[in-house]
């Protein structure tokens, strides 16, 4: 007897899971035909854990997009938000939860986010089979859109296997991390004049290869890594024998591939007594966070931002000012604040073109994906967006930020690629 | 010091007997002993790499590398002390102590401005008094709460299966991070630079007040911990408890106030151990005890569960271990050899270096 409830039990949830699958699908396609009058932008951010200062920043840009549009095209707008944070850091299970329940709801037309590269390694393949549409502000990660010998190896994935559909639904206009890393490497070399450099990574996909490819630029430039270490950031506390070793070696900077959710600037607060070099990290150590950790030893540190900022941009000022109206905190703002506001800026503005192409009436979501796709010449805050084939910005920009007493104060920014 | 030990020093229980057992008979059958000669060899060999590494880089870089490991361990010895009490006297691994060690770094970050102790003092005699405040406050708080986890989590299932208690200590674990995430959120909290930026050179390593100062208050808390529980009468009683709780009881001995000490001492030093580490490492973060709890409780079953010196030195050990395979090898193994060595003991040594002291059955 129990052993027939069981079997019950599996054909109901096996059925059930079978509707939720079509339901998903279907969403995808089925969309298109109703006029709700009302079209929903997601936003996928880590808001609660340790990436919360990165995440919430970027919530904000998205959300004052949202607000500011109101309608588009006589659609009601609205955002709904989706947080990927489990036991207090980003997790890619609960962002590939997230995404089903997005598909699920036929109103949901895009997605912003996520904040990332793993979690959207773990969405992009979701959201491809139900032709929905993501635009990321911040992943970095180069193989999320480009193949290279090493990715299967190092992400265990690839560009074509995130796309099981063989059309591409996932778009960013960050600077892959084939940039950022060197870009640092350039700026230690040729700015900071540090050839020897101790390098250290929190061992994540992210963290590990931009502190790879730091290495790569900084040994073509003729410069040495004079220490090299990969923690457990969640069971490190003390990184003194590092410094210390990196100290007895003659290191003239240090280089940390981490997050602010993985410690990257504690370890600066602990070099005060032990060695007294700049400090430089990539986008996710550049936030209040990172100034914080790094106590009364926040000076001297330098950091990449893997997109153009938005203050130097005259034609951005009215937006910034208006924000920071609506946003008037210190830590509402962020490195990633104003290019997560263009992402919502460019996912409406497709939202728009697809409206039109169907004519007035709600649009698939494919037709939304092909609208991005299209996109040219998109006017944001942080510069001006097309996308190649692949979903990267043709035109990417690199920043470089400095610590001037408890704030990021901009440096220099260039284009990077084609 | 061997009246310090919580139970006397005739091994208890047939659980060890049993663990001693399976340890012959690995050792004896061929391939055992095969694997025990290949091990021996990979010891030997990192044993030799390690010393050529040390001799290569010079005594003082091996000095402050030893300084740090000692200061690191000295704090998980702390916390370590208090998972081996209460394992010695009822058997518990209590999950919650490392969040205890955490609520101990967050206590005396919110008393420090009420006492008036802030950075602009720091390393002057204004912050001494202060600081003596904040650690007597937050030891008592930290060992308060203790005193009510026991009382409502535990005391009502100290007769029900070992399982349900274990559960309900990891429960209170999860209850106190998510506590301290709702005070204080989920960002590293920095936590104020009082203590002396002060240093002096011994051969080529620079040592900082602040690691003499992590050494001595662990090392003094430990002293008036064995003195403790060797010379009163409360440490007599726990002791006895250790040993056979029923024939204690018969001697008129209050059990429940016993338990209930044992618990407000080691918070006490997982308090201490708290506000220590926030003032040496100045960040604490709601989920810090998660790991710190899990290294001490490998310390304390590396020295010997339930045996208070074996805390210690397991404590020691631990951190020693860390920051060498920080300064000389890669970090990333840092984990693999810290529970290489842990199973490695067991295996070999299944009571632990010091052996352990745990309840006669």
């Amino acid at each position: 007897m129990q052993r027939r409830w069981y079997t019950a039990g599996s054909i109901i949830a096996g059925l059930a899971m079978l509707a939720t699958a079509c339901t998903g699908g279907t969403g995808g396609g089925g969309g298109g035909g109703t006029t709700s009058g009302e079209i929903i932008i997601a936003r996928n951010q880590p808001t609660s854990g340790g990436d919360a200062s990165d995440g919430l920043p970027a919530q904000n840009g998205i959300q004052f997009a949202v607000e500011s549009k109101g309608t588009i095209k006589g659609f009601k707008l609205t955002f709904k938000a989706w947080d990927d944070t489990v036991n207090g850091t980003h997790d890619p299970q609960k962002g590939a939860q997230n995404i089903q329940e997005m598909i699920a709801d036929a109103k949901i037309l895009g997605m912003v986010g996520p904040n990332n590269s793993n979690v959207a390694r773990a969405q992009i393949p979701i959201a491809n089979r139900a032709n929905f549409a993501m635009i990321s502000a911040a992943n970095t990660n180069e193989c999320l859109t480009q193949t290279f010998d090493y990715c299967e190896k190092d992400t265990g994935s690839t560009p074509a296997k995130l796309r099981p559909n063989g059309t591409n639904n996932y778009f960013r206009i960050a600077a892959a991390d084939t940039f950022q890393g060197p870009a640092a490497a350039d700026f230690a070399v040729d700015t900071l004049k540090a050839t020897k450099v101790a390098v250290w990574s929190d061992n994540e996909t992210f963290g590990k290869g931009v502190a790879d490819k730091f290495t790569a630029e900084l040994v073509k430039k003729g410069g040495t890594v004079v220490a090299r270490q990969d923690f457990d950031t969640k069971v490190t506390n003390d990184w003194k024998p590092f410094l210390t070793d990196a100290k007895n070696k003659g290191a003239q900077a240090v280089y940390a591939g981490a997050t602010s959710g993985t410690k990257i600037c504690i370890p600066r607060a602990q070099m005060k007594g032990i060695l007294d070099v700049p400090y430089m990290v990539p986008d996710g150590g550049v936030n209040t966070q990172c100034i914080k950790d790094a106590a009364d030893n926040a000076a001297n540190m330098y950091g990449t931002v893997a997109a153009a900022d938005a203050n130097q941009n005259p034609d951005a000022k009215a937006t910034i000012d208006a924000f920071t109206k609506r946003f008037p905190k210190k830590e509402d703002v962020g490195s990633y604040t104003f290019p997560a506001m263009d992402c919502a800026n460019i996912l409406i503005d497709a939202i728009g073109r697809a409206i039109d192409a169907n004519g007035g009436k709600m649009p698939t979501r494919e037709q939304v994906v092909k609208a991005v796709s299209e996109t040219k010449a998109f006017k944001g805050t942080t510069g001006t967006y097309t996308f190649d084939k692949n979903g990267d910005p043709t035109s990417p920009t690199m920043a470089i930020f400095q610590t001037k007493g408890t704030d990021w104060a901009f440096v220099k920014q260039f284009g990077v690629g084609g | 010091m061997e009246g310090a030990k919580l139970a006397p020093s005739r091994f208890g229980g047939e659980v060890v007997g049993q663990l001693r057992q399976a340890r012959t008979a690995f050792v004896a059958a061929p391939i055992g002993r095969i694997l025990s000669v290949l091990v021996l060899l990979m010891i030997v060999y990192v044993l030799f790499v390690l010393l050529t590494r040390i001799f290569d880089r010079g005594g003082g870089y091996f000095l402050q590398i030893m300084i740090f490991g000692v200061a690191n361990g000295a704090i998980y010895a702390l916390v370590a002390l208090g998972y081996t009490m209460v394992y010695g006297i009822i058997e518990l691994i209590n999950f919650a102590h490392g969040d205890l060690f955490t609520l101990g770094g967050f206590i005396s970050l919110f008393l420090l401005p009420i006492v008036g102790a802030d950075e602009s003092k720091a390393g002057t005699a204004a912050v001494i008094l202060p600081l003596i405040v904040v650690f007597l406050a937050t030891m008592a708080i930290c060992g308060a709460i203790n005193v009510t986890i026991e009382r409502v989590a535990y005391r009502p299932l100290r007769h029900a299966p070992r399982v349900a208690p274990l559960i309900t200590a990891i429960g209170m674990s999860f209850i106190l991070e998510g506590l301290m995430f709702l005070w204080k959120g989920p960002f590293n909290l920095h936590y104020p630079n009082l203590l002396p930026a002060a240093s002096f050179a011994i051969a080529e390593a620079t040592i900082h007040l602040r690691d003499i100062f992590v050494i001595v208050i662990a090392v003094i808390l430990m002293i008036v911990l064995s003195i403790f529980v060797s010379r009163s009468t409360l440490g007599k009683a726990m002791r006895a408890t250790a040993q056979d709780q029923d024939a204690t009881e018969l001697m008129g001995i209050d059990i429940n106030r016993t338990i209930a000490a044992t618990f407000f001492i080691g918070a006490v030093l997982a308090g201490a151990g708290g506000t220590i580490f926030g003032l040496y490492y100045n960040t604490v973060v709601f989920d810090l005890g998660f790991s710190a709890g899990l290294f001490a409780f490998t310390a304390a079953v590396f020295g010997g569960i339930g045996n208070i010196q074996g805390a210690a030195l397991g404590g020691l050990l631990i951190g020693i271990i860390i920051a060498f395979s920080d300064g000389y090898f890669e970090s990333a193994w840092t984990q693999v050899v810290i529970f290489g060595i842990l199973i490695l003991v067991l295996v070999f040594r299944p009571t632990g270096l010091l052996g352990m002291r745990v309840p006669e059955k």
